[in-house]
Formats: C-alpha cells, structure tokens, sequence
C-alpha cells in the first residue's frame, strides 16, 4: 500500500512538472508569442504559474513522508481507503438512488457519519475514514488502476503531443474557418486600438471626448421602431450601413481628419509610403474622414496572402490578412482587405508572407465600404517576428 | 532558441494543437490560482466559518452568496474546485451553486472587459450600449444564479454531488466541534497536498474540454453559424451554442462577443450569460463534483432561464440604459 502511495504520489509530482514544464519552456524560449497577447497579465501569469505548479510538485515531492495534520496521519488506513475506493463508491452511490432508500430518510450524507452500523465492521471503519479523509483524494487516489491510467494518459499526452508537435501557426483551413471572407469593415471591438482617427483625438486632449455620436444629429437614426425590429431580421445590412458612408449618413465621421494627423501618427517608409497594418486598413473602413484623406495615398503593409473569393469573377485580386488576438490564440481571428492589381493577380502559395505596397481607395461594394490597397508591387518577404497582432 | 530543429509544417492537426496549447496556457495559471486556494481553504478556512458569518436564512444567504464573486473573484477555471471546498467547509449547497454560477460573471476583472469590449457600441433603441451591456450581463448572471441557487434549497448535498465529494460535506456537518487544530506545517503541507490532487482533478477535466473545443475552434466553418444570425428565436440559442463550445475564459468573451455585427444585444448577452455558467470543458468539471444526472438538470436549468430571459432582459435594460439621444425615440420620423 505505502509502495502505491509513493507511485500515486511520484506521478502527481512528475504531471505538475510537466505541466510547469511546458509551460516554463515556452516562456522563456519566446514561442510563447505566437499564444498570447504581448500585453495584459496572460504571459506573465504563465510564467508564474509554471513556476507555481514546479513549486507545488517539489514542495510534495520533499514533504511526502510528512504527515499531513489531522488528514492522512495512518498511512495503513490510507492504503486501506485506496484499496476500496471506486467500487465502494459505486456501491454507495446505488444505495442512495434504490435500495436502501428506505433506511436513508436523512439523505447519503447524513448516512456517511452515523448510519451504517450494521454493515460488516471492515466496511464501516473504511467508510469513517473515507468521510475524514476523502476531501484529500483527486482521481488518482480513486478508483482502479485503468481509471488512474486513464487519468494519466488525458493529463501527459494531449499536452506532450502539443507542445512537440505545434506548429506555432495555423494553417489556411482555421483561418478560413474563421468567417475569413465575411470582413464587416470599419466595425469590431477594436476599433479604439487600431482606427486612426481615435488615436488622434485620444492624444489631442487628455480626457478624450466621446465622438460625436450618430444618435446625437437628428437626421441619423432610422425612422421609427420599425426600423430596430428590421435591423434584427436583417442583421448584417442595417448594422453595418449605419457605420457606412452611406450618401444618407455621415454618421461616422469621428470630426476633421488632415494628412498632417496621418503623417503625425503613421510611420512612413523611405519611399514615402505610409507603413499601416492590415487591422488598422480594416478600421478605415468605418471612418469617412480618414478614407478623404488616404485615398490615392501610398501605402505599404506586411501580410499573409490568401485567394480573394469576394467580387473577383475577374481574378484580380488576393486577400491579405493578418491575425488579431484577444486572450490566447484560439481566439484569434483574420482581418483582411482585398488588394487589387487591375489585371491578373500574381500567384502565391496560400498563406505566403508578402509585402504589398500600393494606393488605398475605396469603394462601395455590396452593402460595404470596402478598403482596397491597388497594389502596384508586391513580393514575398519573410514572416515579421510577431505574427500575431494583439 | 527552440529545441526542435524546424517546426511542424502547418497542418489540420497543428490547428488543434495550437489551440489546445494557448488555451492551456491562458487557463492553466488560473486553475492553479483556484486549485491552491482550495487547498488553504482546506487546510486553513475554519469549518463553519462561512456558515457564521452568512445569515441564517437560506434565501438571504443564496442572495448574498451571488455577490461572493466581488471578493473572491475567480473565472469559470478558478470556481469549480474552490466551491468544491467551501462545500466541505460548510457553505450551505444553495449558496455554493449560487456562488459557482455567479462568480465567473460577477467580478471586477468580467464587468470591466464587457465594458470595454463594447465600448464601441452605441447605446440606442433596441441596443445596448458598453454600459447597459455590462449591466444586462451582471444583473441576468446574478438574477439566473440566485434562481438557481433558491431551486436548490430543498436539495440535500448527497443528492447533488459525487458521493466522493459529499462524504466531505457530511464529515463536515457531522462535526460539532472543532476538531484540535493540528500544528501549521502539517497544515500547510496538507494544504500544498490538496492541491496538487486538486489540480491534477481540475486539469485533467479542463484537458477534455479543451481539447473539444479546440477541435471545434478550428475545424468547424463559423460563417455557418452566422446563416441563423437573423431572427432571435434561432439566434439566441445559436449563438449559446457557439458559447458552449468555444468555451471562453469569461474575461475575453466579450471581446468575441461585440464585433458580431450580424447579431441582436439579447443574442450576444445570451452568448454572454451562458458562456461563463456551461461550455464544454465546464460540463467536465463539474462532473468532477457533481452526479451525472445534476449536471444534466443544472445544464438545462441555465439554458432554459438564459434561453427565455436574454429578450425580455434586453428590452428591459433597453428601457432603462441611458442613451446618448433621448431624441431618438420621441422625434418622430
């Protein structure tokens, strides 16, 4: 019994190590990028809490043969405990639904500390035992050895298999899968971080004011209750016009926008071209005054390429998107613009790092205003160290 | 610096891998914060502390366990193994549910990502704005977990949870007096003990969940889901879908939540409300403290009352959120 003890008691040791493990690693060797955002408390509370668990898993490993207070002190009866834990459970758990219902008015719980007296003596010593010492037991201490295995295999091999078989990256079928050719531009909760013309007001003025907001001209809502209930039966087209520059609405326009406040707040390459990542071409989208102004402006943008499958009967354009992440990378997801080069698109392996340089226009497109970069280069380059955008 | 020569080339497996791993990584850290404070609450938290200090009427006990999550703020991770103790400790079951349901919405870290996810939104008729949005959430989440918690009044803990799980409450109800308190490194070292095994519970459920979701996450082609986004008697429940199976951390959802052009507010609170009580790797945790045939009944229970409540709750916190034009609704067209 103390021989399995020590075996249960390794291996717990030997999981948290390995999940500290693998955890540790990929902090420290910088992987940890391509998971979780730059910012916020995710990549240090990883690193903490691979510490925690490799502390935790040592600090037992060198208190095993401690006793553990009024918890455990015997380790006969532990043994014993072991020895009968998920059959007996089982057992017990039929004696509360059926059989025994009768005798057990006072429900299983009651039953545990003062009813079973008239069990074999064997059995009602194990069972006190278990009442006292049961809140210590995880899955490990319970039940037989092809649960424990089981239990074994779930907690070391998905992870093992991940953290060595990772590829760091998705590959075009998660991005695909991701709602890739449904963009809505201009709108989305991270508007604040990667719309222009926001940025600028925020550093304008210290406490920054609220845009003037579409409610507040009298002209921008759509008439009437009629209105919401249709913009609930025909989702998409209603919530996005209102953030459109429809000829009706300008209710977006987040006040003056100049290219003295592009050039203030855009890097620019030697060239002259305004460096903008593909999110923040996204938020264009949504903004009438920065679209005035970037309009026929150079532009130049580091992305991932995938075919273009939105107005392109003529094959003219690809998709260039990159990944935006919330918490953790399985929240990511693609934002994408179309590139357009007004004659047959070059080809390029999906998901190919490129540089695409070219003139920003937009254009009313379906229900959409949609950000264009007119390409007139683009080439292969290689993938920027942060892949992910946060 | 990486210890393999070159990486696995992107494929569909890697999608799951990838997935697998960042979830681990994001949720690992906050299943040990939960795990080692069970531990301590094990080994420190006198028994019938928390049955002291909470009033002894039942239904203003489960009403201010629903606030629990302001002082002990802890993620849909962190809440299962932690109420699994409280329980031995004797925090009476209604109280326990109400606590588990409602801390993962109720907390400073959920109210202020909801607000700032939506904080693009604008309040108007029909709308929730950031501010109506976080209040619609909090006060649905509460509202459901005291509903919850008060159906579990007549319950007996051994009718709820694993016999394992309950053999502890009975000890713990059993015991008149307290017990002689044991020297401290005892305590501590049973305190470090409950938590490696409470850890190694948690995360092994968590691995499964995981794992499911992250199949799902990647494999699954989410435009499909969008095709229902119209009406909201399909939207609602679609979109708790989707929150069961993306199984969330409750502090980031919202920022999933709020780009969903395509979606009404009473379907993304609904998303909202449900993702932080029932996902998939949840229904596997709480199979760790509760019988089967609970979990089964506490799962309908949510998605019937979030279900049901999401629309009329919208249009009620639409009546009362503060909009940025009043004109709106009394000039007519």
């Amino acid at each position: 019994m103390k021989a399995q003890r020590l075996i249960i008691h390794l291996l717990s040791v030997l999981l948290l190590i390995l999940w500290g493990g693998v955890m540790i690693y990929f902090h420290i060797s910088g992987r940890v990028i391509h998971y979780l955002p730059s910012d916020g408390l995710f990549r240090p509370l990883m690193l903490v809490g691979g510490i925690g668990m490799i502390v935790l898993g040592l600090f037992n490993l060198m208190t095993y043969s401690q006793d553990e207070g009024d918890c455990c002190s015997h380790d006969h009866d532990h043994g014993h405990d072991n020895k009968h834990g998920g059959g007996h459970d089982h057992v017990h758990d039929e004696n509360c639904s059926h059989d025994h219902g009768h005798k057990h008015t006072e429900g299983c719980g009651h039953d545990h500390a003062h009813e079973h007296g008239d069990h074999a003596h064997g059995h009602t010593h194990d069972h006190a035992h278990e009442a006292e010492h049961d809140h210590a037991h995880g899955i490990l201490e319970e039940g037989g050895w092809l649960g424990r295995l089981v239990a074994v295999t779930i907690l070391a091999l998905p992870l093992t298999l991940a953290a060595v078989r990772t590829p760091d990256q998705f590959s075009a079928t998660a991005i695909l899968n991701k709602n890739f050719y449904n963009p809505t531009y201009g709108t989305g909760a991270r508007a604040e971080q990667f719309s222009l013309a926001s940025k600028m007001e925020a550093g304008k003025t210290a406490p920054k004011p609220l845009p003037p907001a579409a409610a507040a001209k009298p002209d921008a809502p759509p008439p009437g209750v009629a209105a919401a209930e249709a913009a609930m039966a025909d989702g998409t087209k209603k919530v996005t016009n209102k953030d459109l520059p429809a000829p009706a609405q300008d209710s977006k326009s987040y006040g003056t926008f100049t290219l003295e406040d592009l050039k203030a707040q855009v890097p620019q390459s030697k060239d002259g071209n305004f460096i903008l990542e593909v999110p923040e071409l996204y938020y264009t989208g949504g903004d009438v005054e920065v679209q005035k102004v970037l309009t026929g402006q150079m532009v130049e943008t580091i992305a991932q390429v995938l075919p273009e499958k939105v107005n392109n009967d003529d094959g003219h354009r690809l998709r260039v998107f990159r990944m935006l992440v919330q918490c953790c990378a399985a929240d990511a997801r693609p934002y994408s613009v179309p590139v357009d080069f007004g004659k047959k698109a070059p080809e390029f392996k999906d998901m190919t790092w490129v540089k695409v340089v070219g003139k920003m226009n937009y254009k009313k497109e379906g229900d959409q205003t949609v950000p264009i970069i007119e390409a007139t280069k683009i080439e292969e380059t290689t993938a920027p160290d942060n892949a992910m955008i946060y | 610096m990486y210890f393999f020569a070159a990486l696995p080339e992107p494929s569909r497996l890697g999608d799951v891998l990838m997935s697998f791993l960042s979830i681990i990584f994001e949720g690992a850290p906050y299943i040990l914060i939960g795990t080692v404070l069970s531990g301590f609450i094990a080994a420190f938290l006198p028994a019938k502390l928390l049955e002291r200090l909470l009033p002894k009427n039942r239904v203003l006990s489960t009403l201010i366990a629903g606030f629990m999550g302001l002082i002990f703020p802890v993620c849909e991770c962190a809440v299962v193994p932690v109420v699994r103790r409280l329980l031995q400790k004797g925090l009476p079951l209604s109280c326990a549910i109400t606590y588990l349901v409602s801390a993962p919405i109720i907390n400073p870290i959920v109210i202020f990502s909801t607000m700032s996810a939506f904080q693009n939104v604008e309040a108007k008729a029909g709308v929730l704005g950031s501010g109506g949005m976080a209040f619609a959430r909090v006060s649905l989440g509460y509202a459901i977990a005291v509903i919850i918690g008060l159906l579990m009044l007549r319950k007996k803990p051994a009718e709820v949870l694993k016999a394992s799980v309950a053999a502890g409450v009975a000890k713990a109800a059993a015991e008149t007096e307290a017990p002689a308190t044991p020297p401290f490194n005892h305590r501590l070292v049973h305190a470090m003990r409950t938590s490696m095994r409470d850890f190694l519970d948690t995360a092994m459920y968590f691995s499964i969940g995981v794992i499911i979701t992250s199949i799902f996450n990647t494999q699954i082609d989410q435009a499909k889901v969008d095709l229902v986004a119209g009406t909201d008697w399909a939207a609602i429940p679609s979109l708790m879908g989707l929150a069961f199976v993306l199984a969330l951390c409750s502090t980031s959802d919202a920022f999933i939540a709020a780009p969903m052009a395509a979606f009404s507010s009473a379907a993304k609170l609904a998303f909202l409300t449900f993702g932080p009580m029932l996902d998939v790797k949840l229904v596997f945790m709480y199979a760790a403290v509760f019988r089967r045939k609970f979990v089964i009944w506490l799962s309908v229970a949510m998605f019937v009352l979030v279900a049901g409540l999401a629309k009329p709750w919208t249009l009620l916190i639409d009546q009362i959120q503060p909009k940025p034009a009043a004109a709106v609704k009394t000039t007519p067209p």
